[in-house]
């Protein structure tokens, strides 16, 4: 698994094509009605939002907000690689959707559907650390029962990663089997290359993609510009993984192990006394994927049955009808967080639950940093002696 | 920071209390540390990137910190404003906590930064324009020297309010959808706050369920106009929940908003006295009522 992003490459079908030809194609899938998924950079101030920012009175300043959008238009399409505030995941497991509606008269209730099947979508540059999540989140939707939305989504959608340039110190992907590069959960990748991308299609869903729109690709195979493209891609994308690899290094075996033979070891039970429970970490989280299920009235005898996000983090989580909480303090909950991620999952599916994308990091302005947790952890699984007690001794 | 440090040593040493919880400086900038050694005392900082209000972690709920025993808090005068809130609400008594001052000449909007860059501006917290609490009196100890005034922001938070309120009714309706539409129902907002402090919260509560938990704009107007609501008069403008909200939704411009409404109609402004009683906690006979029908 983790050296996938070395091997793909190899096997993997490879084209060229241009920016220009790029939102062509973009349009032309518009103009056909696929839809199309892709970061949107929002010029805050070109928004209703404007009214009240004193940002945009900065000369020089432009705020942007990078989101993943339905685009409208293909110039739309922000190709910039910056990271988008929301993951991925709003696309497969939306923060709010209807399982199903219920319509009740006297002793008679009626329950209408809700599809399961969706139109054809294309993601178009999406993070890897975002595209390797829905094939980690993929086990749990398959394994007691199916998702049949999740899974209704995952098979209209074709994913294209565009490879990241690693955005700051919090990103991790490396440590925990992913990649910059990483076409994980995606069907093939972009990666900048001069005057345009080089696209390699890994799946048949990226192959019979790039077959359904030949038109606006160019084969790479004994192309004139082929080898320097070729080159320039492997030496963005290795720089991109030694940076990304400088920020954390971590053995996940043995993070998932200790963790497993930890429970009760205080650098796991009191890892959260800074933490507010407030659950901004797993909403912007790839991977989270817990809902809730609710009953919404809409009116007499009629109303939605929907899930919605949920986050382990609150303590109505775990909340027993009884009025008993197993999990009744903010420690607890924030050591099943870690738990969960690093060593249920990994021990249950063979996969992390976490693609390192250093989201929950830098939305919490409390402090809770996975990067120096998750450090921690690996040296206590390592290194269990402290490792400069020697140099401590031999001090003047 | 020398008598800071010393103070918070000494309290400990002494048994005074069991933890100092103020700032220290980690990996990605300043933020909340727990010190529970006197020798570890030499951690705490502070500085324009303290922008934290630790009066949050006073909340009796919060059962990870209340079971590490009597708090020694850090606080500049805003988070005074806060702990004054948690006293007029009688969430604890005065003797439950050791409070150090620190005179303060505004924070930074950002708490992730290297290292504490001069005010500017640019980079200040809105908020701290204007401040008229910047040495708290609230407080057992006072600590460092007299600050300047900080800067004036580019635009104020009352200038912000003043820009949206010019608006017509569909721009701000406009203005208001597109933020609230942004909303994920992470409740960030509500944990951050130190006056949150309700054993189970209005929109936890399913039998009946009051707000709808879909982050569709029906659930998401109901959870954000509760919010603010429960708030009036309440509110101290740390401004923590809209630094925490991970959409970026400007929660402030509403809390200033309604700061001014009781304000006008209550003649109430936030303090850090906690004898002067806040309108939701006091009842006098010349209360404007007309809105009773």
């Amino acid at each position: 698994m983790s050296d996938a992003p070395d091997t793909h490459g190899a096997t993997a079908a490879r084209y060229f094509i241009d920016e220009s030809g790029l939102r062509a194609l973009t349009a032309e899938l518009l103009a056909a009605g696929t839809e199309v998924v892709a970061p949107v950079a929002t010029d805050v101030c070109q928004s209703p939002s404007a009214i009240a920012s004193s940002a945009c009175l900065l000369p020089g300043v432009a705020p942007v907000d990078i989101d993943y959008k339905l685009l409208g238009d293909a110039a739309e399409l922000d190709l910039s690689r910056g990271l988008p505030q929301l993951s991925l995941k709003q696309f497969f497991l939306p923060e709010h959707e209807a399982l199903c509606r219920w319509h009740q008269r006297g002793i008679v209730t009626t329950i209408e559907e809700v599809p399961t099947s969706f139109a054809p979508r294309l993601v178009l540059a999406a993070k890897p650390c975002d595209a390797a999540a829905l094939a980690v989140v993929d086990q749990v939707m398959n394994w007691d029962y199916q998702d049949e939305l999740w899974n209704g989504r995952r098979e209209a959608t074709t994913v294209f990663n565009l490879a990241c340039p690693v955005i700051d110190d919090s990103c991790f992907c490396t440590a925990v089997a992913s990649a910059p590069d990483d076409t994980k959960g995606a069907d093939g990748l972009l990666t900048p290359v001069e005057g345009g991308y080089l696209v390699e299609a890994t799946t048949d869903k990226g192959r019979a993609f790039v077959e359904g729109h030949k038109a606006r690709f160019t084969s790479v195979d004994g192309a004139p510009a082929a080898e320097s493209r070729e080159r320039q891609a492997a030496d963005e994308r290795a720089a991109a993984r030694v940076r990304v690899a400088a920020n954390l290094e971590i053995d996940p075996a043995s993070v998932r192990d200790w963790i497993d033979t930890h429970f009760e070891d205080p650098l796991l039970a009191t890892l959260a006394v800074r933490c507010n429970g407030c659950g901004a970490c797993t909403s912007v989280c790839p991977t989270c994927h817990c809902f809730d299920i609710v009953d919404e009235e809409e009116g007499v005898g009629h109303g939605t049955r929907r899930r919605c996000w949920d986050t382990c983090q609150a303590s109505t989580f775990t909340l027993h009808a009884s009025g008993h909480n197993p999990r009744d303090d903010q420690h607890v909950r924030y050591r099943q967080r870690i738990n969960h991620k690093y060593s249920i999952y990994p021990l249950k599916f063979g996969e992390v639950l976490c693609t390192g994308c250093g989201r929950c990091t830098r939305v919490c302005h409390a402090g809770q940093d996975i990067v120096e947790i998750l450090a921690a952890i690996d040296v206590a699984a390592r290194h269990p002696e402290p490792v400069d007690s020697g140099a401590e001794a031999v001090k003047p | 920071m020398n008598e800071l440090r010393e103070i918070a040593g000494k309290l400990l040493a002494d048994g005074d209390v069991r933890v100092i919880i103020g700032w220290e400086h980690a990996r990605r900038g300043a933020r909340p540390v727990f010190i529970t050694q006197p020798d570890e005392a030499d951690k705490l900082i502070f500085d324009r990137r303290c922008v934290h209000n630790l009066a949050t972690y006073l909340n009796p709920r919060r059962d990870q910190v209340s079971e590490l025993g009597k708090i020694g808090l850090v606080i500049k005068g805003c988070d005074a404003k806060a702990v004054a809130g948690l006293l007029r609400e009688a969430q604890m008594d005065r003797t439950d906590v050791v409070l150090i001052g620190v005179k303060c000449g505004g924070v930074l909007e950002e708490n992730e930064l290297p290292e504490a860059l001069a005010l500017t501006p640019d980079n200040v917290a809105p908020r701290c324009y204007g401040c008229d609490n910047r040495e708290p009196t609230l407080v057992d100890f006072l600590v460092g020297e007299s600050q300047p005034e900080p800067p004036r922001p580019i635009m104020t938070i009352d200038e912000r309010v003043a820009a949206l309120e010019g608006q017509p009714l569909e721009e701000r309706w406009a203005f208001w959808t597109e933020q609230f539409s942004k909303c994920v129902r992470c409740y960030a907002c509500r944990q951050v706050c130190p006056l949150c402090v309700c054993e189970r919260c209005v929109v936890d509560k399913t039998q009946p369920q009051w707000i709808e938990a879909s982050s569709h704009p029906r659930g998401n107007f109901s959870w954000n106009v509760t919010r603010a609501i429960h708030l009036a008069g309440r509110c101290v403008d740390c401004g923590e929940c809209e630094r925490f909200c991970p959409v970026g939704i400007p929660l402030t411009l509403v809390n200033r908003k309604l700061q001014h409404i009781v304000g006008e109609r209550f003649g109430y402004k936030v303090s850090d006295d906690p004898e002067s009683p806040a309108p939701i906690g006091d009842y006098r006979l010349d209360d404007q009522q007309e809105f009773i029908k």
